[in-house]
């Protein structure tokens, strides 16, 4: 049956997440106001009375511990989902992530898998200040062992956190809470989809090409997908023709889907929320500089969040953020001016 | 035709006079089945579920953001 369900993306993750609990017994959640609240962004909502405290299990404050306890409940035989309340609160758990999750399946000589899913929300824009606004993506996907998606839409979503729970690696699912469709906060109607009601997966590693162009390539993932939507949709008016790739996953990153779209428009804008330096967006250049210069009509621009702690202030944290208008301004700067 | 229409007691209207709708989990005009959640309200940070109360075609009365309380008929549902 086609579904015409619209549904967000919270209402996605929680509906995978039940169906895989159903489906297998091994499956279990855990972390700060999962259970009762059925968590702060609604990924875990109506969980706990579908499944009981036994499988919904609240903790304390004290990342370390009971991500730690995840690793171990994974290599045990379990198949922990852990909520990272804030991405921002990484450093108090860090190691159980990269040292233990991230690199016991390699320190076991491959006898130990850790099949753990962490979920943790990112992203800033509605003035939660320095500890609670940052994407951070690439601060996972630098660190090798954990495959680490962001999907920027609720199809994506539910079928991105299926093949998570299935998948036998840890798996980083960053998801963005100006994306969720929280009723108290402003979130883009697009990140809403029809999502059917059975179970489907969605493969690591292959980009979603969400409009086809042949001006300009413009690669994004999470919330700045639908901020690059929004330009193409600006650029259109203008004449300018721009292809926009919403990665989904960026380890793995699919890279070859990336460098066809640049062999044919020639120039390329990589978005991203998270910190300019050292980032997903010099990745994705980095690529295509590998791959071969020639294929690029004018250099290549990023447009990230700059190497400041994110502001509290209102103005401040706007003036910092990725937008629609950088993305455009930087696409005319790359276009030969048409004689007016 | 049924109406789709915001329970009594659902919060405590004493505190808190009206809530919003959230979202609708259906386009205007989508069929629908009886007991399907298709919309969502919200009274400060808490949401409820508004299911549907049959099946057949919806028309929506009441869009996202609308204020609406108890007894408010925030959609229609006819028979497709």
């Amino acid at each position: 049956m086609q579904s015409n369900r619209v549904l967000t993306i919270s209402r996605a993750m929680a509906e995978a997440i039940g169906q895989e609990m159903k489906r297998d017994e091994r499956v279990f959640v855990m972390g700060e106001d999962i259970a009762t609240y059925g968590g702060i962004f609604g990924a875990t909502t109506g969980l706990l009375d579908e499944f009981g405290e036994e499988r919904v299990r609240d903790t304390p404050i004290s990342e370390t511990g009971f991500i730690g306890a995840g690793v171990g409940a994974a290599m045990a035989g379990m198949r922990p989902i852990v909520e990272l309340m804030f991405v921002d609160f990484y450093g108090v758990c860090m190691d159980a992530i990269s040292n233990l999750a991230a690199k016991n399946i390699y320190f076991s000589g491959g006898n130990c898998t850790v099949p753990m899913v962490l979920m943790t929300a990112t992203g800033g824009g509605y003035n939660d200040a320095g500890q609670h606004s940052q994407a951070l993506h690439a601060t996972f996907a630098h660190l090798p062992g954990m495959k680490v998606v962001a999907p920027s839409n609720a199809y994506d979503a539910k079928g991105l956190m299926i093949s998570a729970i299935r998948d036998d690696s840890p798996v980083i699912f960053m998801f963005h809470k100006g994306l969720q469709g929280l009723a108290w906060m402003d979130w883009p109607e697009t990140a809403a989809a029809v999502v059917p009601e059975d179970a489907y997966e969605i493969p690591f590693g292959k980009a979603n090409v969400l409009r086809e162009g042949k001006d300009v390539t413009i690669v994004a993932l999470s919330m700045m997908v639908h901020r690059a939507m929004e330009a193409a949709g600006e650029l259109a008016k203008e004449g300018v023709d721009a292809e926009v790739i919403d990665l989904r996953t960026l380890v793995p990153l699919d890279r070859e889907t990336v460098i066809a779209s640049v062999k044919k428009t020639g120039r390329l804008i990589v978005v991203d929320e998270d910190y300019s330096s050292y980032g997903m967006t010099a990745e994705i250049i980095a690529s295509i500089a590998e791959e071969d210069p020639a294929m690029l009509k004018a250099p290549p621009k990023r447009i990230a969040y700059p190497d400041i702690p994110v502001p509290y202030s209102r103005p401040m944290e706007n003036f910092a953020l990725p937008d629609a208008q950088k993305i455009m301004a930087a696409a005319r700067a790359m276009l030969p001016r048409v004689a007016a | 035709m049924s109406e789709v229409r915001i329970p009594d007691g659902l919060w405590d209207t004493g505190r808190i006079p009206e809530a919003i709708v959230a979202n609708w989990f259906y386009a205007d005009g989508s069929d629908v089945t009886e007991g399907a959640t298709i919309a969502e309200v919200m009274a400060e940070k808490t949401s409820y579920d508004i299911g549907a109360p049959d099946s057949g075609r919806l028309t929506i009365l009441v869009p996202k953001d609308g204020v609406v309380t108890p007894g408010t008929v925030i959609g229609r549902i006819e028979p497709a």
